[in-house]
This record gives structure tokens, C-alpha cells and sequence, in this order.
């Protein structure tokens, strides 16, 4: 069983997996605010 | 090949530990944030507290011409 091997940071397999859903999400859900936060700085005052 | 990598992208959480690696995201994108608001704030067109300078574009036709007044 994969779940049961010991890794470098100590995870199993499930744990990591599960970390990654919260992490990816998280980091969608940061890129959005920031994507929203360039378009109103570019609407006032664009820098290009 | 590109399905497998995308699919096995977890696999980076059994090999960088999930605390520090998000101790150190949050610590570099603090730090980066702090240097560019920082940055944005020392420049005459992007700080956003005094904004009486700089309109958008303009940032030389602060004075207006005077209007040559009327001759008699």
C-alpha cells in the first residue's frame, strides 16, 4: 500500500492529494482577486 | 506525458513539507507585495494618497495656458 510508505515530508498519499485540492483552489481563488485588483489599477491609471 | 505531470502534481506535497513551503509562500509574497505597494508609492503618477499630481497620461500639462485677456 502506497498509503502506508513513508515519504520525505511525512505525508501519505491521500494527505498530499487532499492538501492539493485545498492548495489549488486556494491559489485559484488568490489569482482572481488579483486579476480583478490589475484591471481596476489599469482602469485608473494604466502603466503601459 | 502532460496529463500524467498535471495528474501527479500532488506528489510535490510528499517531497516539500506542506508548513514550511506555505510559510515561505506567504513570507515571499508578503515581502514582494510590501516592496511593490512600497515602489508604487514613491512614484508621483501611482501613489494613490496624494493624488492631486499626475493625471492619467499627462503628467506635464499640470499648469493650463493663460487665455491672452482682452485688449483695449
Amino acid at each position: 500500500m502506497a498509503n502506508e510508505r513513508s515519504s520525505l515530508s511525512g505525508l501519505t498519499e491521500d494527505e498530499a492529494k487532499e492538501f492539493h485540492g485545498i492548495f489549488v483552489s486556494s491559489f485559484l481563488a488568490f489569482t482572481a482577486v488579483a486579476v480583478v485588483a490589475h484591471i481596476l489599477a489599469w482602469v485608473w491609471r494604466p502603466w503601459l | 506525458m502532460f496529463k500524467t505531470l498535471q495528474e501527479d502534481m500532488y506528489k510535490v506535497w510528499l517531497i516539500f513539507d506542506p508548513r514550511r513551503a506555505l510559510v515561505a509562500l506567504f513570507g515571499f509574497l508578503i515581502v514582494l507585495a510590501l516592496i511593490i505597494h512600497m515602489l508604487l508609492l514613491s512614484t508621483d503618477r501611482f501613489n494613490w494618497l496624494e493624488t492631486s499630481a499626475a493625471p492619467a497620461g499627462a503628467a506635464v500639462s499640470q499648469m493650463a495656458p493663460v487665455a491672452p485677456g482682452p485688449t483695449q
